[in-house]
């Protein structure tokens, strides 16, 4: 055994010609590699920044503190979006507030029960599949049962149940996959120390994986804000004169929101001037970004406190 | 089976009856019958794969943890079975108190590492609280260096210190017998070394199970030592008498090197 090993390498001439041949290969293979890797990465990147580019170029004459904070005024042909903004964040605050405790305790209970019980892995499966539901679905769904079956009208209300529904999934599995992140040495720490369950739970994983879950969320709530199928038939009204108030009448009443705008004014060609279009596109963009810097912000400075 | 091994003239404080253990049905621990003493410190040595962890989780029913583990026979603690199902499980884990091999402080302040335990436990707040992390904190001789930063993260901390702290952790919900499986292995020779000293200091108050792959460090530390093999007890006795007149061959070709 030992002879023929030594008689192949004196043929290839030693280790180290043998290891030469490979190590050019390897380098030949990693190069090509990591540059179409590079590549694709840098062409997603250049797609992207063109978008926000193209975007901004042609929204950015009209954004003002006029545009943010004003209605429209002259049958929709000129003012501001201030409305729409704030029916966008109301429903967005609305839907943050509902769908967050239930999407963490539904992956509080997957990733506590998930491995061993049946049902729970269906639920994980149905949820997952519940995340891959398209937007419109969601739309019709609260349409059938918030708008007509329980009588909400089209209004902030159901607005805010259908968000929820459509949040809800993604923040489960969220919950899920950054509770499983949590080192298993940490929770057997705390059994170890005599916690229950629960206390470890609540003391000591939740709090690990908190960062992960908010910015799941807060991911999650930039997504939903930017749709327009969901709110389309529960809650959206293209403009009300009424004035933008809070009050308990505004839960069973409709609101103004971006994307509805965005989508109706569009439809309609002519009534709404395309400078206003790409106005509305552009605040869009910067609510989402504005929420998505947020994540980043709470996880950096979460990450920094103990970790 | 073989009657229990116990230390003649010695009080128990937790033992072992015919306890074995299996992972998917392939035995870790066969029949295994140890009492261990009072305020004493015991080692337990062995080569790797033997059964000493799982004889170590089996004494808190952190075996309970992994779902493939089967375990018949009793483990008895103050005479009671701590596998009866009317058995109150953080009472259990609090009397019996463990650290692991690699240090697994909490992602909070060191200050919050140690409170954690007695304040859930003992409803504890304030003063109190303060001073039962104080002296916690002294016992685990990690006082003097974390006196002035006890707002800082644990794990910010080197890894002895972090040992030390989660020793202090788990003196602070004041357990009476502490187990410890391979506290040093993942430590340098000077924290190891501030350990064993550490665990000499306890086993004068608190029955200490070690569980160790260094034979030096068995022999200095430790009042009793068993010796496991393939998941049985060889030999059990007074630490110095095992490794100067060991009973058995294999414990002599063991402690002499001639094995694993
Ligand atoms: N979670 C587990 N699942 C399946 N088998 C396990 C598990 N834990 C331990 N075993 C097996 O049980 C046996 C005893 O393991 P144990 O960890 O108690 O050994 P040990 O003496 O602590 O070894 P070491 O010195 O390497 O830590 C080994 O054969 C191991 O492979
Ligand atoms: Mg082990």
């Amino acid at each position: 055994m030992m002879d023929t090993v030594r008689s192949g390498m004196a043929r290839a001439g030693g280790w180290e010609s043998l290891a030469a041949q490979r190590d050019a290969r390897r380098a030949r293979t990693n190069a090509l590699l990591m540059g179409a890797f590079g590549a694709v990465g840098l062409a997603t990147v250049l797609l992207v920044l063109a978008l926000v580019a193209i975007i901004t170029y042609h929204g950015a004459p009209t954004l003002s503190w006029e545009f943010l904070t004003q209605p429209p005024r002259e049958g929709m042909s000129a003012g501001g979006v201030g409305p729409m903004i704030f029916g966008s964040v109301l429903l967005m605050l609305g839907a943050f507030l509902m769908a967050t405790p239930l999407g963490v305790f539904g992956g509080v209970c997957l990733a506590e029960y998930g491995e061993r019980s049946r049902l729970m892995r269906l639920m994980h499966a149905s949820v997952a599949a519940l995340a891959g539901t398209p937007p419109i679905v969601y739309g019709l769904f609260g349409l059938a049962i918030f708008v007509l079956k329980f009588h909400f009208g089209v209004s902030l209300l159901a607005g805010w149940c259908t968000l929820t529904l459509f949040c809800v999934p993604s923040i489960v599995l969220i919950t899920e996959s950054a509770l499983k992140t949590v080192p298993a040495a940490l929770t057997d720490g705390g059994l170890a120390l005599g916690l229950s369950r629960w206390q470890t739970l609540w003391r000591i994983a939740l709090p690990y994986a908190l960062p992960g879950i908010l910015t799941g969320v807060i991911l999650s709530l930039g997504r939903a804000v930017g749709e327009a199928t969901p709110v389309l038939f529960t809650a959206s009204v293209y403009y009300s004169t009424a004035e933008t108030t809070l009050s308990w009448e505004t839960l069973r009443q409709p609101v103004a929101n971006l994307p509805y705008y965005l989508a109706e004014g569009y439809r309609q060609p002519g009534v709404v001037p395309e400078r206003l279009i790409w106005g509305a596109c552009l605040t869009l963009i910067l609510l989402t970004l504005l929420l998505n810097a947020g994540a980043i912000l709470v996880r950096y400075r979460m990450r920094r406190r103990y970790l | 089976m073989m009657a229990t091994m116990a230390i003649p003239q010695q009080k128990t404080a937790i033992e072992t009856i015919d306890l074995s253990v299996a992972y998917n049905g392939k035995p870790a621990l066969r029949g295994v019958s140890l009492a261990f003493p009072e305020n004493a410190v015991t080692a337990l040595i062995g080569p790797s794969g033997c059964g000493k962890s799982t004889l170590l989780r089996a004494l808190n029913r952190m075996n309970d943890r992994i779902p493939n583990a089967e375990m018949t026979g009793r483990v008895l603690l103050k005479g009671r079975d701590i596998y009866d199902r009317r058995i109150n499980l953080t009472r259990l884990r609090r009397e019996v108190g463990m650290v692991f091999q690699k240090p697994n402080p909490f992602p909070m302040s060191i200050f919050e590492n140690v409170a954690l335990g007695p304040r859930l436990h003992y409803g504890l707040r304030g003063r109190a609280l303060q001073e039962v992390v104080e002296d916690a904190l002294r016992k685990a001789a990690l006082w003097d260096e974390v006196k002035d930063e006890l707002s800082k993260s644990g794990l910010a901390l080197s890894g002895g210190q972090q040992q030390r702290l989660c020793i202090a952790r788990m003196l602070a919900v004041q357990p009476q017998i502490l187990l410890m499986d391979e506290p040093c292995s993942a430590l340098d020779p000077i924290s190891t070394q501030k350990i064993e000293e550490l665990i000499t200091e306890l086993g004068k108050q608190y029955t200490v199970i070690v569980v160790t792959h260094n034979l030096q460090q068995a022999a200095r530390i430790s009042h009793y030592t068993g010796f496991l093999m393939y998941g049985e007890v060889v030999e059990w006795g007074e630490t110095r008498q095992l490794f100067e007149r060991p009973a058995r061959a294999e414990t002599e070709d063991y402690i002499h090197g001639r094995f694993g």
